[in-house]
């Protein structure tokens, strides 16, 4: 006879219930436990609000917007239509997680291809709550701004003509149930899209917070206090922490700018990398994209992301460092 | 895994979320101002778990072909971790220990700027972090000889007692904290609190050098001091 998994779930959500004051005492009573399970519970539900809005206007951008329809939109020439898609980055406010399923929706082979990743890496370093914060995290220097603002569109350009000069649709290994085949009414397209996209990105953004928490107890913190006057290895540690701490966009530069012991130059690069590639972005991007496609997209993304940050910055914010 | 459990999870996920905004609990690993973006998404993800639902009953009903074959993989049951995670364990706030980088937490590349008057009263709660701008940036004096009321948790700081109060910017990831050390006879008292006790303070904070640069910790001259029950919203 075959067991109905509903029931596998209701059982092991039991066997949780009763074991529940138990598992409480023991996190409680570890000060790395309980500090590792407080940040997965902020990365998780920080992202929440974020990924649903994403799914929720992926899946109405699905029905609504179709392959031709975005051609027709997008200007003809490659270059133009991949800078298109990085300004109108600009136009979705929040964090990185939503960003994600949106631009898995609108993925085609060529040129609509590296606008939709364009995009990815764009909205959620330059929308408007991500500029204000910073601002406001670094007064008096608008430069700082300045300089986010412009590493971070240079990187999803790149990253955009990059792929699609190099990129290969095959490693695209994930296929997403496509929405036209589904018969029947546009709310049952809307409910399956979505239902679809917040399942499978949420379940990665699982791993990726559970291995944010877990380093953020493991990095110490002298980390952060041997880097003053070191330009390239503050910028190398910059960029790698941006990776482990896995912050969201919009609270990043608080951190950044709390952390007065490390250049300006390297935590300019912290701020241009973690909103393009960090350790929870990975596993969205296997879990939407497949394992073939984040192995190549992510390091590329994190190298053009640290070079851009890092000459932006030199230029900008130049002898400030 | 099914499409059953599938839709099991989603409504789970979508149940805690709404449990631990309306308990409140969500404070300790996000911004209050989160709230009502948390009741939306809440009420997001249960509707499309019941829509789900109850489309597939029916078109079982109807003995519509069951087009609903899993796309999903095994990693969808990870979403019972953070179900766990939030609804079973709840985990505390955080421990001044976890912040990301210690001791500060403000810009010192402020500009120094008249900050706005404290409130009316006798002794007025100025909220750490707030405490530390002033003392660093204000122009206009505002914290000059005037009585204040700080709430924290003691900080042993080497030698020195301090009150501190974690600051979260988006979420409990980011959090750093912000202090204030306590000067005065009244100092020794604190010291004999162990780490992390809550207390209120009465004090005038000492004039410092004012110079725009908060990596200095101001020091509050305490005139009274009693050990009270940890607030409800933990972070500053």
């Amino acid at each position: 006879m075959r067991i109905d998994p509903v029931w596998v779930v209701a059982a092991v959500v039991a066997a949780f219930a009763l074991l529940g004051t138990t598992l409480r005492s023991v996190v409680y009573e570890s000060v790395e436990l309980s500090t590792a399970a407080t940040v997965f519970a902020g990365i998780f539900v920080q992202a929440l609000p974020f990924l649903a809005l994403g799914v929720t206007l992926s899946a109405l951008l699905a029905i609504v917007v179709t392959p031709d329809r975005l051609a027709r939109w997008l200007p003809r020439r490659p270059s133009a239509a991949v800078l298109t898609a990085a300004v109108s980055g600009a136009a979705l406010p929040g964090c990185e997680c939503g960003s994600v399923p949106l631009a898995r929706r609108q993925f085609r082979d060529g040129v609509l291809g590296s606008a939709a990743l364009t995009f990815m890496l764009a909205a959620p370093a330059i929308n408007p709550i991500v500029v204000v914060s910073t601002a406001v995290a670094f007064p008096g220097q608008p430069l700082m701004v300045v300089a986010r603002v412009a590493a971070s569109l240079l990187t999803a350009v790149v990253m955009g003509l990059a792929w699609l000069r190099w990129g290969r649709t095959e490693w695209i290994t994930r296929r997403l149930p496509p929405v036209c085949a589904e018969q029947g009414p546009r709310w049952r397209m809307f409910v399956e899209a979505a239902r679809h996209d917040f399942l499978v990105a949420s379940s990665y953004l699982v791993i990726g917070a559970a291995a944010a928490a877990a380093l953020h107890v493991l990095v110490p913190k002298w980390v952060f206090e041997r880097l003053s006057g070191q330009l390239l290895l503050g910028v190398l540690v910059m960029a790698v922490l941006a990776v482990v701490l896995a912050l969201c966009s919009e609270g990043d530069a608080f951190v950044a700018a709390g952390l007065t012991m490390v250049p300006l130059v390297p935590r300019l690069v912290f701020l241009v990398v973690g909103p393009a590639i960090d350790i929870k972005l990975f596993a969205m991007q296997a879990g939407m994209f497949g394992r073939a496609f984040a192995v190549r997209f992510a390091p590329a993304t994190f190298v053009v992301a640290t070079a851009m940050g890092t000459i932006v910055g030199l230029v900008v914010l130049g002898s400030g460092w | 895994m099914s499409r059953e459990s599938e839709n099991t999870l989603l409504l789970l996920i979508g149940l805690a979320t709404g449990m631990i905004t309306i308990t409140g609990a969500f404070t300790r690993y996000v911004k209050p101002a989160l709230m009502p973006w948390l009741y939306v998404t809440a009420a997001v993800l249960i509707g499309l778990a019941l829509a789900a639902m109850i489309d597939d009953v029916r078109r079982r009903a109807n003995h519509e072909g069951h087009q609903g074959h899993s796309h999903a993989n095994l990693v969808t049951w990870l979403l019972l971790l953070p179900v766990v995670v939030l609804i079973f364990i709840t985990p505390p706030a955080l421990l001044p220990q976890a912040s990301v980088p210690s001791v500060r937490t403000v810009p010192t590349e402020a500009l120094r700027r008249p900050f706005a008057p404290l409130p009316a009263g006798r002794a007025p709660e100025v909220p750490i972090p707030s405490v530390m701008l002033r003392a660093a940036q204000d122009s206009a004096g505002t914290l000059n000889d005037r009585l204040i009321t700080v709430v924290g948790f003691t900080v042993h700081d080497g030698d020195a007692v301090g009150l501190g109060r974690l600051v979260v910017m988006c979420c409990a990831a980011d959090a750093q904290l912000a202090q204030v050390h306590l000067g005065g006879a009244l100092a020794a008292e604190a010291r004999r609190y162990p780490e992390y006790t809550w207390l209120r303070a009465e004090g005038i904070v000492q004039p410092g050098p004012a110079n725009g640069d908060s990596s200095v910790i101001p020091t509050l001259e305490v005139a009274a001091l009693a050990e009270i029950e940890p607030p409800e919203d933990a972070y500053a």
